[in-house]
């Protein structure tokens, strides 16, 4: 397990301010994801994004999905460091959006002619990924037949056949029940091994199940007062949890290790502050 | 058997709706007939039905079918005035011409016929004012459609990489065709209610308008029944029609109404 190292950065958030009218929302975060290597293994990041409601995830969600273009500051992606655009990375929404007019199969294509495959690679590669995620079967059927666990595995087959590696996943958890958030825990690290480069970012305020999914964990929220009782506008990056060194990374009874619960506690007493 | 009839949002069995249609009717007819006799002027069902006989001899089928191309052809280049008008209004520049067409529905149309009869005349008029009548209230809930399209639609669109334009057809156009299409089925019903009106301009062009005046000059009351019954079936029939097109056009509309 402790073999896994971190190589070139594939993911870099740099001095990212967000200003909305006179609030500060984001002020100066600062983060990155690099290439965990495993030797022997096509292993993809998974990094969660952590952090109590209203403090500003969907809004740097969105600005790493090049949606939304920041105050300051800019967000870098590729080995190449390119700046990113709509389009580079995948958005996985909390709805699974789809393209409700066409079927699994078509929008499975569109995003495969968008991202530049000619139309019988583009179909191959979607028939290959969607056999993948187990729906191989669901290729005519329209958007609105599907389940909710069902949208969401094409949703993700949709960015990925776009964007190739990277996929930006917005609360994949919200309203699951605990089966449910174990299956989408399993097709979350079922994506990440499909590519070595496969990089997801969950946003998520569910401690259990970031830690359950990613090697690497970071905590957004607002600085704490002051002494002079003064508090500072804006959140930013306050920490970042490296699992693979807490032997936390990649290990199916994570949750029975006292490792997990000692790491849920400190999160949960650090979100008290935030 | 009435149990659930009354209540809000109750499940009605079939057999509940046959008693509920049956009595709806039968009240309509009791109702007419009391009418009737109450007034002396408003005709029987009977009379209304030995009108619409005689009308048929005097050509009303041919009529109707006048009457229902002159509908067609109007709804036809309303949908698409209408449409470019609606759709263009994403874009910043074309948004003010969009507004003001979708204004001009508080307009009466006595002036305007005047404005209208200088440009067209004969079946160029008839049609040049059903469009006009029908496309501000085409443009006023297709608009209302375009708004409504989800900004979370648009930003799926730009992950997967397309440009405004692109959003624009897939998102906007193909995304909410099903919507325009009932759009479309809603607002053909005002093309039936300015008919009278716009054929009685023009009566050298035939149609069941024209026999409508007539009737209502003479005040023949029954024939007057008999042929806004007629318009209201092929209405009826039009709608119906508009409904499969759009079930036969975007199979998903049904899914997406679940």
């Amino acid at each position: 397990m402790n073999d896994a190292t971190r190589a070139e950065t594939l993911l870099k958030v740099e001095d990212v301010t967000l200003v909305l009218g006179d609030r500060v929302i984001l002020r100066e975060v600062n983060a990155e994801i690099r290439n965990v290597i495993r030797p022997g293994l096509s292993q993809g990041q998974v990094v969660s994004l952590l952090g109590p409601s209203g403090i500003g995830k969907t809004q740097l969600f969105r600005i790493m999905a090049g949606l939304q273009k920041p105050s300051r500051g800019k967000v870098l992606v590729t080995e190449k460091a390119l700046p990113v655009e709509a389009g580079m990375v995948g958005v996985v929404d909390q709805h699974y959006t789809l393209f409700a007019h066409r079927t699994v199969g078509d929008n499975l294509l569109i995003a495969g002619r968008q991202g530049g495959l000619p139309r019988a690679r583009a179909e191959a590669r979607a028939r290959e990924l969607l056999g993948r995620l187990k729906l191989a079967e669901r290729w005519d059927e329209w958007p609105a037949n599907l389940s909710g666990g069902q949208r969401q595995r094409v949703a993700i087959a949709q960015q990925l056949l776009c964007s190739e590696h990277y996929l930006l996943m917005d609360e994949p958890f919200s309203g699951l029940d605990p089966n449910m958030k174990d299956e989408v825990c399993e097709l979350i690290a079922e994506v990440a091994a499909l590519h070595e480069l496969t990089t997801i970012l969950v946003i998520t305020h569910d401690i259990a199940s970031a830690i359950t999914i990613s090697d690497t964990l970071w905590l957004l929220g607002r600085d704490p007062a002051g002494e002079d009782g003064k508090v500072h506008a804006g959140a930013r990056v306050q920490g970042v949890y490296d699992l693979v060194e807490r032997g936390l990374a990649w290990r199916p009874e994570v949750q029975t290790l006292p490792a997990f619960r000692d790491l849920s506690l400190e999160l949960r007493a650090r979100f008290r502050t935030l | 058997m009435t149990r659930g009839l009354f209540s809000p949002f109750a499940r009605v069995t079939p057999a509940q709706r046959v008693v509920a249609v049956g009595v709806f009717w039968t009240l309509v007819l009791a109702g007419w007939t009391l009418f009737h006799h109450h007034t002396a002027i408003i005709p029987t069902p009977v009379e209304v039905a030995r009108s619409w006989v005689e009308l048929l001899g005097q050509g009303l089928l041919v009529r109707l079918l006048e009457s229902y191309a002159l509908n067609l052809q109007a709804m036809a280049l309303a949908a698409i005035l209408s449409s470019v008008f609606a759709y263009a209004s994403v874009v910043g520049a074309f948004r003010p011409a969009a507004k003001l067409v979708s204004q001009l529905r508080f307009l009466g149309m006595t002036g305007i016929t005047f404005v209208f009869g200088m440009y067209f005349s004969g079946r160029g008029l008839q049609v040049a004012m059903l469009v006009f009548g029908v496309a501000v209230f085409y443009v006023t809930s297709l608009l209302s459609v375009v708004q409504g399209v989800p900004s979370g639609q648009l930003d799926h669109a730009r992950t997967l990489r397309m440009g405004p334009w692109r959003t624009l057809w897939e998102v906007v156009v193909r995304g909410t065709f099903d919507q325009a299409l009932d759009v479309l089925r809603q607002n053909a019903a005002m093309g039936w209610m300015m008919l009278t009106m716009v054929e009685g301009l023009v009566r050298s062009q035939g149609g069941v308008g024209v026999m409508l005046i007539d009737q209502n000059r003479r005040l023949n009351l029954a024939g007057v029944f008999a042929l806004q019954a007629s318009i209201l079936a092929v209405g009826i029939g039009q709608d119906y029609f508009l409904g499969q097109l759009r079930l036969l056009l975007c199979p998903y509309s049904k899914l997406r109404e679940r």
